[in-house]
């Protein structure tokens, strides 16, 4: 099933690095004007603290104390498990034609955890106390707090997906040397201090236990482990409980991060005319890992709904009831089974492909997500087991300056994809060149 | 128990040293001291041992003289002597509050209060008065934590529910005696009706319940909520709290109240002895902007900061006329409420002859969802809301009395609606 792009040249593969468009500007000035708009009202929240979002207290406060913040760090977090998760099995199954699409990716990952990071800041009380108070406290409190093994399992993740990258980056900087602007010396050198040739073997096979301990890590520690487990393991809240919500994060993870891939994807075969490097098979291939995506995703809802309603304990009804009486939680579910007909039957009926109706639904599908895991934290906030509060279910729709943080975070990680693009080619060479034909 | 209340900054003893050395007294003595004084505690070393070996060192570093406290001359103290016992205990009590109260200056910092304070902790002076004051002689105070083993002193309520009538006098006492910002309801009152109980009005007055397996103790990131060792209080370290707010997420009773802005009460009017505790940490009264707050079974009263008269006794329990509040240590028989609860329970009828097979009373109590595994450190006198109760208006509205209910109304008026949340 593999498609042959080694028809293409170096080129090609440096055509962003190489270019310098009205249109590059355009997409940075939109990228600084989403994080501008962001810190505009952060600032505000600096200023009064977290008194300017929507949150509350839950029970006689008659709110809820984690939103949209919590919502969209675990979406992150997904789009950034699912990538690399992703871009691994390419490397360990040896899904080639993949390839083209495998850097972006693991960028995509390292994108993510910088915005999942900066939800976790923005959300605290006190982040000038995030290093104070958090590395004193880690010997003691990481066997106890599921908050800490989050914290610990993501920061090794970072730098395993930092690894990675940095060892295969090495390869095509040292071969496309000649190529990448003189400006940037001082930066391939740091990025390829020590390469010699030699080390070609032992990365390759580096990278190859690496690749598979995030296969294996995924599902038992990352977006199948502690994040669900941040809200699985708590005795308060009736919505939350359940082994189903280790495998039920996994599949939203996977099925943000295939979108997520795909979207970039599009973005830069668009932009740098890639036709030629990533073809319309790598997006149809992609199209029906969403489908598959999708259908788990569908399922393992169906499956809480279920349990949820007949005969199940009094709180747990009651709190599947109102998810299901939500019009939102619809509206989630509806775009998610949209995308999964659509990436179905564009297998079956080719002609009904066409890329931009693809990325369109890789948006609403990423809306879909983002609804729904916001979904559940409020939801699950409002349906205590203790429901007694005339203020249980709490009230809650995001502030200005809540929703603005999302954008923010969207305008990072278009910046990041600028600005690395200028420095690294964000296809690896292999996509083109087997390793005969590149040291030959 | 679930959490460590030792500090987390390095190993205790550089710790106490650290804290010993900006005393500004001697280090090693504290040091050495602070060993021995362990080795009290567990009983390897007698009190007069102990005494023996630091009194001459003690008066040169600390001028303590005969003058301030009573201290017998060493040479003259024999182990059988009970009184001298009580005497040396007693003087270094007096030398742990020396110690705390070094330039006696009333307008010294907070955190020089609190490095003293901890000082004294390392130096075991505060644990061995304490030792005897509150176990009644019993050794093993370093290590009775809050624990339901029936040692030490462990902090609960008995809250009759058939003498409360609702009229929410605690909610008031709590919220001025801790300085609380407008709808922060550490003490709440429910009054609800319940299935099967026709249109009668129940009443349910909730604090934190000082579980002793409490959720938001395990979830803490970063240790700041914490059971204390030496009563079972379970605490929040305003110093450390990174205002996650995972603990309150984690309660099952909803009992914590984020401060989501800033405080209506400004710090400069609260008093370091409402704030600090014996330990030294920043416990007490109201939390900062961006930091969790819940009841602290008024943690400055139950260590004598508010005078002797205060121990075991708490805002809200002062302020109930109807005698439905009773505080006290739950590993005491004695106490206010195991006492009401006894006689509470002998007080009701109960015709054994006639019907030999009732059990011993006839009284129903109850912890709040005893089934979520926190043993709660509240029982209840009365019936239990079923799961089918609902909160109604009570006989007495929360705005009459000056409370905010929702104090989500509040939190939208936002950072300048007047009046900050
Ligand atoms: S009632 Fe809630 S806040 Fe209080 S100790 Fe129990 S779990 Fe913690
Ligand atoms: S809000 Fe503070 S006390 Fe509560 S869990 Fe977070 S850090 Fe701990």
């Amino acid at each position: 099933m593999s498609v042959d792009v080694t028809g293409v040249d170096r080129e090609t593969l440096v055509r962003p690095i190489q270019t310098f468009t009205k249109r590059y500007l355009a997409a940075l000035a939109v990228a600084f004007g989403l994080i501008g708009v962001w810190l505009f009202f952060y600032v505000q929240q600096l200023q009064h603290g977290l008194i300017v979002t929507n949150l509350a207290d839950w029970g006689s406060g008659g709110g809820v104390p984690w939103g949209l913040y919590i919502g969209a760090f675990i979406w992150w977090v997904g789009i950034a498990h699912g990538g690399i998760i992703l871009s691994a099995a390419v490397r360990l199954l040896g899904m080639d034609t993949y390839q083209p699409v495998a850097r972006l990716a693991e960028l995509l990952t390292i994108a993510a955890l910088t915005c999942a990071g900066v939800f976790i800041l923005i959300h605290v009380g006190r982040p000038d106390r995030l290093v104070t108070s958090v590395l004193p406290a880690w010997p003691t409190r990481v066997q106890w707090s599921p908050l800490m093994w989050d914290v610990t399992v993501i920061t090794a993740y970072f730098v395993l997906t930092a690894t990675y990258l940095a060892l295969t980056i090495r390869y095509d900087v040292h071969r496309l040397r000649d190529r990448l602007p003189n400006v940037l010396e001082p930066v391939y050198r740091v990025i390829t201090v020590g390469y010699t040739e030699k080390e070609d073997q032992v990365v390759e096979r580096m990278v190859w236990w690496i690749a598979f301990a995030i296969i294996i890590m995924a599902p038992l520690l990352l977006h199948g482990g502690v994040i669900p487990w941040l809200f699985s393991l708590l005795p308060s809240m009736a919505g939350w409980h359940g082994g189903v919500q280790g495998p039920s994060f996994l599949s939203i993870a996977l099925t943000s991060a295939v979108s997520g891939i795909i979207i970039i994807s599009a973005a830069f075969r668009y932009a740098y005319g890639w036709d030629e490097l990533i073809p319309d098979t790598v997006f149809q291939g992609l199209a029906k890992w969403l489908g598959f995506f999708s259908l788990i995703f569908l399922w393992l809802q169906l499956q809480q709904v279920i349990t949820g309603i007949f005969a199940a304990p009094t709180t747990l009804q009651h709190a599947t009831e109102v998810k299901i009486a939500t019009p939102l939680y619809w509206v989630a579910i509806g775009l998610v089974a949209l995308a999964m007909l659509y990436a179905f039957a564009t297998s079956l009926r080719p002609e009904l492909y066409d890329i931009r109706v693809l990325v369109g639904m890789s948006v609403a599908v990423l809306f879909g997500t983002l609804a729904e895991k916001v979904l559940f934290v409020v939801e699950g906030l409002q349906h205590a087991h203790f429901d007694l509060y005339a203020g249980v279910p709490g009230a809650y729709i995001p502030s200005p300056v809540e929703i603005s943080a999302v954008l923010g975070t969207v305008g990072i990680v278009v910046l990041f994809f600028l600005v690395v693009s200028k420095v690294i080619p964000v296809v690896e060479l292999h996509a083109i060149e087997d390793h005969e034909e590149v040291d030959a | 128990m679930s959490t460590d209340d030792e500090s987390m900054y390095a190993t205790p003893d550089e710790e106490h040293r650290r804290l010993l050395e900006e005393t500004g007294y001697d280090a090693d003595l504290g040091m050495e001291m602070a060993r021995d004084a362990q080795k009290v505690s567990a009983g390897d070393l007698s009190e007069v041992e102990f005494y023996r070996r630091y009194h001459d060192r003690i008066l040169e570093e600390f001028d303590v003289d005969d003058r301030e406290v009573d201290l017998p001359d060493p040479d003259e103290v024999d182990s059988g002597d009970v009184n001298a016992i009580d005497r040396i205990e007693g003087a270094f009590e007096g030398i742990g509050e020396t110690l705390r109260g070094v330039d006696g200056d009333e307008s010294e910092s907070r955190r020089s209060v609190m490095k003293k304070g901890a000082a004294a902790a390392a130096l075991g002076l505060g644990g061995l008065g304490s030792a005897g004051a509150t176990t009644g002689g019993d050794d093993g105070a370093a290590g009775a934590g809050g624990g339901d083993d029936g040692e030490g002193t462990r902090w609960g309520m008995t809250i009759n529910l058939n003498n409360c009538d609702g009229c929410l006098a605690c909610m008031v006492a709590c919220d001025q005696e801790h300085n609380l910002s407008e709808g922060a309801n550490w003490m709440y009152v429910f009054a609800f009706e319940d299935e099967g109980q026709g249109e009668q009005e129940n009443f349910l007055p909730r604090t934190c319940q000082h579980c002793t397996d409490s959720p938001c103790t395990k979830v803490c990131p970063v240790g700041a909520r914490h059971t204390r060792e030496e009563d079972g209080l379970v605490l929040t370290d305003y110093d450390i709290c990174i205002g996650c707010r995972y603990c309150e997420v984690s309660c099952p009773y909803g009992v914590n109240y984020f401060q989501w802005g800033e405080p209506d009460v400004p710090e400069s009017e609260i008093d370091d002895d409402h704030q600090i505790d014996d330990r030294g940490r920043w416990v007490g009264s109201r939390p900062p902007e961006g930091v969790m707050g819940k009841c602290t079974f008024c943690v400055d009263r139950q260590d004598g900061q508010m005078g002797e008269e205060k121990v075991g006794t708490t805002a809200c329990e002062e302020a109930c006329t109807m005698d439905a509040i009773h505080f006290g240590d739950l590993n005491d028989p004695e106490s206010p409420p195991n006492q009401h609860l006894e006689e509470y329970r002998s007080g009701q009828e109960n015709d054994l002859e006639e019907f030999p097979n009732r059990k011993e009373h006839t009284v129903s109590t109850f912890k709040l969802m005893e089934e979520r595994g926190t043993e709660p450190n509240v029982q209840f006198i009365g019936n239990e809301p079923s799961p089918h109760a609902e909160q109604v208006e009570g006989p007495v509205a929360y705005e009459d009395m000056g409370i905010t209910d929702n104090r989500k109304e509040v939190l939208d008026r936002g950072a300048d609606g007047g009046e900050e949340a």
